[in-house]
Order: structure tokens, then C-alpha cells, then sequence
């Protein structure tokens, strides 16, 4: 898995390739809260390159969604795959996290 | 689209890689749907990932093994292990409902094993072994 992150003026993107696993979930998880912790808390993850997930991987997007709303910042998703969106979908999660169709509108969501 | 393997290791994290380098190949030889393979790596990582965490704390890990049958019309997958007992049956349901804020972090492990698979079924084998099967019907929409 590769994250990769990208600044904007009021949103910080944050790419991930790859599979979202019991291995790697962590390496996610530091990523994401490395961000929050450092204030940047309007948070877009592009899923685009991500083809797998279990319950690992949602334990990471909880678990930023929670830190970032809590600092008054949200944690939205782009781009989701229709594999990592059934995996959502069966855990309740599209009905708490945002979801865009690509990264652009991600993005343009904060702006609102 | 027939494919038998098994792969036996301690139940160790460090073997995760492998247990799921294990089945990602076998669902690829079995020539097993994008959608279904998704749904028996998932299933079988949160398997593994409970005996690894759960299934032999305090001790030494024992052994986990992963035993795969792929045939024309379902792929059935056997996880076993020497640990503690555990039937899925009451692993307690997952909070999959509640606002953001009062949503727990994990507890959705078995939550998506019995969504994704057509079957789960649990059972002791001798003395000290648990054997936990998966069924997942090819083209079966879940």
C-alpha cells in the first residue's frame, strides 16, 4: 500500500494504492492522524487505487472521521470502487461518511 | 475452476502476509469473480485475524490452518485452530446504525464474514480444535 498526500488551501487530499488490510491498516491509520494532529483536519481520502479492504481498513476510517469532526474538520471520501464500497455499505458506513465521486468534488465540498 | 490447497502456519501476525497471499492465489486459481473473491479474502482475514489476536492469548501460538476447496459450483473454505474455543454464532452483533459519534471503533469482523458468505459453520473437533467453515455459492448474490 502507498499513501500519498496533496495540500490545498483549505483541504488536504490523501491517495492510497493498494490493498487496506490487516497489514497495512496501520501505516493508514498514522497517515490519516498524522494530519489531524497537525491541524489539518478538512480531509479527503481518494480510494481510486484501492481495491480491498476488511474490517481493518474501516477501523482506520472511523477512527479519522471521529478525530477530524471532532476538531470541527469532516473526513470525506472520493472515488470510491464498487468492491470497497460493498464492504462500506454492509457496515453502515455510507450512512456516516461522505461520499464523492472523484477527488475534484471531494474537494469542492469544503467549499460550501 | 476446481482448486484444492492448504496452507498450515503459527498463528502468528507475522504470517498474515502469507495467509492472505494464500488465499488471494487460490481464489485467482480457482478462477473465483472479483466480487466473490473480495468477499472470501475478507472473510478469511477477519477469521485469521481473530485467531491471531484471540484465539491463543497467553501462550505460546499454536497452529492455524486454511484449507480451500474450489469447485464449479461453490467454494468452501475450512479455518482451523487449537486456541480457545469461539462459535461465531455468538459473537455479539455488530453496531452498524448509530450516529458518528456513538459508533464503536471495530466489532465489525464477523459482522461482514456472515454478510458475505453463504454459510458460516462452527465446530469443535477433538480436545482442543476449532474448525470454522465458509460457503460461499458461486453466483449467488449475497
Amino acid at each position: 500500500m502507498e499513501v500519498t498526500t496533496q495540500m490545498f488551501d483549505r483541504t488536504t487530499v490523501v491517495r492510497v494504492i493498494g490493498s487496506v488490510d490487516g497489514l497495512t491498516a496501520e501505516t493508514l491509520t498514522g497517515a490519516l492522524q498524522s494530519h489531524v494532529d497537525e491541524g489539518r483536519i478538512n480531509l479527503v481520502c481518494d480510494l481510486s487505487g484501492v481495491d480491498y479492504t476488511s474490517s481493518a481498513g474501516l477501523r482506520a476510517l472511523l477512527g479519522t472521521l471521529k478525530a477530524a469532526r471532532q476538531q470541527g474538520g469532516d473526513f470525506r471520501l472520493a472515488a470510491v470502487q464498487p468492491g470497497v464500497h460493498r464492504i462500506l455499505e454492509l457496515s453502515g458506513f455510507t450512512s456516516i461518511l461522505k461520499l464523492y465521486g472523484d477527488v475534484d468534488a471531494a474537494v469542492a465540498s469544503f467549499a460550501d | 475452476m476446481t482448486h484444492e490447497a492448504r496452507i498450515t502456519c503459527p498463528a502468528r501476525r507475522d504470517n498474515l502476509g502469507s495467509l492472505l497471499r494464500f488465499i488471494t492465489d487460490a481464489c485467482a486459481k480457482a478462477e473465483l469473480g472479483e466480487e466473490d473473491a473480495m468477499a472470501v479474502r475478507v472473510s478469511v482475514e477477519e477469521l485469521c485475524e481473530n485467531v491471531i489476536t484471540h484465539g491463543y492469548k497467553g501462550r505460546e501460538p499454536g497452529p492455524l490452518s486454511i484449507e480451500f476447496t474450489g469447485s464449479p459450483d461453490r467454494v468452501v473454505v475450512a479455518v482451523e485452530d487449537r486456541g480457545v474455543p469461539f462459535d461465531p454464532a455468538q459473537a455479539p452483533p455488530a453496531d452498524t446504525t448509530s450516529d458518528w459519534k456513538e459508533r464503536p471503533l471495530g466489532g465489525l469482523g464477523w459482522h461482514l464474514v456472515h454478510r458475505l458468505m453463504d454459510e458460516v459453520r462452527y465446530e469443535r473437533i477433538g480436545d482442543d480444535g476449532n474448525r470454522t467453515t465458509l460457503v460461499k455459492r458461486r453466483f449467488a448474490t449475497t
